[in-house]
């Protein structure tokens, strides 16, 4: 039994590399050999807050795999009713009740995928997020948007939140004042100015956290200094 | 005559590489193979099919339909599973 799951996993694995076309991605999570603990990924679906981010789901395979769904939580921070903000756990029925053994993770992932368009506030899995989706659906887009940017890598764009100030923040950056982001790439720093924080305060934060500056080259923040940083910013 | 299409709602579905109907939805083997836990093809891993119509290896079914998590249904359309009438 437990050969056959590998074979079936590994099968499914090549099957994801196989297919370009969905952007959905799924790796051993460490160990290569190991095939029962994955990273999966997919992108956050247009239309949505989450748009532009990518989201990872950590994803353990049980032994009596197929016939018992994978456990799937996401390891990305979002903002959404059906998922806590706090752990990551998930609330959908296609992985419990109502899974299947011809179902695969890359099905389950599309599921997650798709969670993410249609969130289903009656429900939750996080009654917190639920009740500002019901009650202030315009300040949940908006709290749903900043995790995206600050979690999940999205684009911070001008068309969320108050437009104008974002706006001046970023003429204020122009050459002459490069002087102010210390040493830290520049594009690190908007990402989060972006969001209508003044690049002093940033970069102060940045500098808090202990945040590498790398001659000032571009990269890719780790999770836990982002969530440091958005603390330190949003005052927790 | 003018078309606006005023939303779009894409939904993602996913089959098997090769024609469904030649592989086991179970344990993706071709169904001229055995299934995973036998090693002689033949009568004694034989093949059901349901009413409605699907298909898989008798002992990947078994081990899904013992299951209570099954609710008896079948894996790919999630009716109830009825074994197909011979004739
Ligand atoms: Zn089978
Ligand atoms: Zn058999
Ligand atoms: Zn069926």
């Amino acid at each position: 039994m437990a050969s056959n799951r590998m074979r079936r996993i590994g099968k499914e694995i090549a099957d994801i590399h196989a297919d370009a076309h969905s952007q959905i991605k799924a790796e051993p999570f460490g160990n290569q050999d190991d095939v029962t603990h994955l990273r999966g990924s997919f992108p956050g679906p247009p239309g949505t807050p989450y748009e532009g981010g990518t989201y990872n789901i950590d994803i353990k395979i049980p032994t009596d795999y197929p016939f018992r769904p994978p456990t799937m939580k996401f390891e990305t921070k979002v903002w959404h009713p059906n998922v806590s903000s706090q752990t990551g756990a998930i609330c959908l029925d296609t992985l419990s009740t109502a899974w299947s053994p011809v179902l695969t993770i890359k099905s389950a992932l599309l599921s997650l995928q798709s969670l993410l368009s249609t969130p289903e506030p009656k429900d939750p899995q996080d009654a917190e997020v639920a009740n500002m989706l019901l009650k202030s659906p315009k300040e949940f887009e908006r709290v749903a948007r900043d995790w995206a940017v600050v979690y999940a890598g999205a684009p911070a764009s001008a068309d969320n939140g108050s437009g104008s100030s974002i706006d001046d923040t970023r003429q204020g950056a122009g050459e002459d004042s490069l002087a102010k982001y210390d040493g830290y790439n520049k594009n690190l720093i908007d990402r989060f100015s972006s969001m209508g924080f003044d690049v002093d305060r940033v970069v102060a934060a940045f500098r808090h956290v202990g945040v590498e500056r790398r001659g000032g080259q571009d990269y890719e923040l780790e999770e836990n200094s982002m969530g440091e940083i958005a603390a330190r910013l949003l005052g927790e | 005559m003018k078309v606006t299409i005023k939303e779009w709602n894409a939904v993602a579905t996913w089959h098997w590489d090769i024609p469904e109907d030649e592989v086991c939805g179970i344990c993706r083997v071709q169904f001229d193979g055995t299934c995973p836990t036998c090693k002689f093809p033949g009568d004694d891993c034989a093949l059901v099919q349901g009413r409605c119509n699907h298909a898989f290896h008798m002992h990947c079914l078994m081990t899904w339909i013992d299951l209570e998590t099954s609710k008896g249904l079948c894996p790919m359309c999630r009716q109830k599973f009825e074994w197909k009438d011979k004739e």
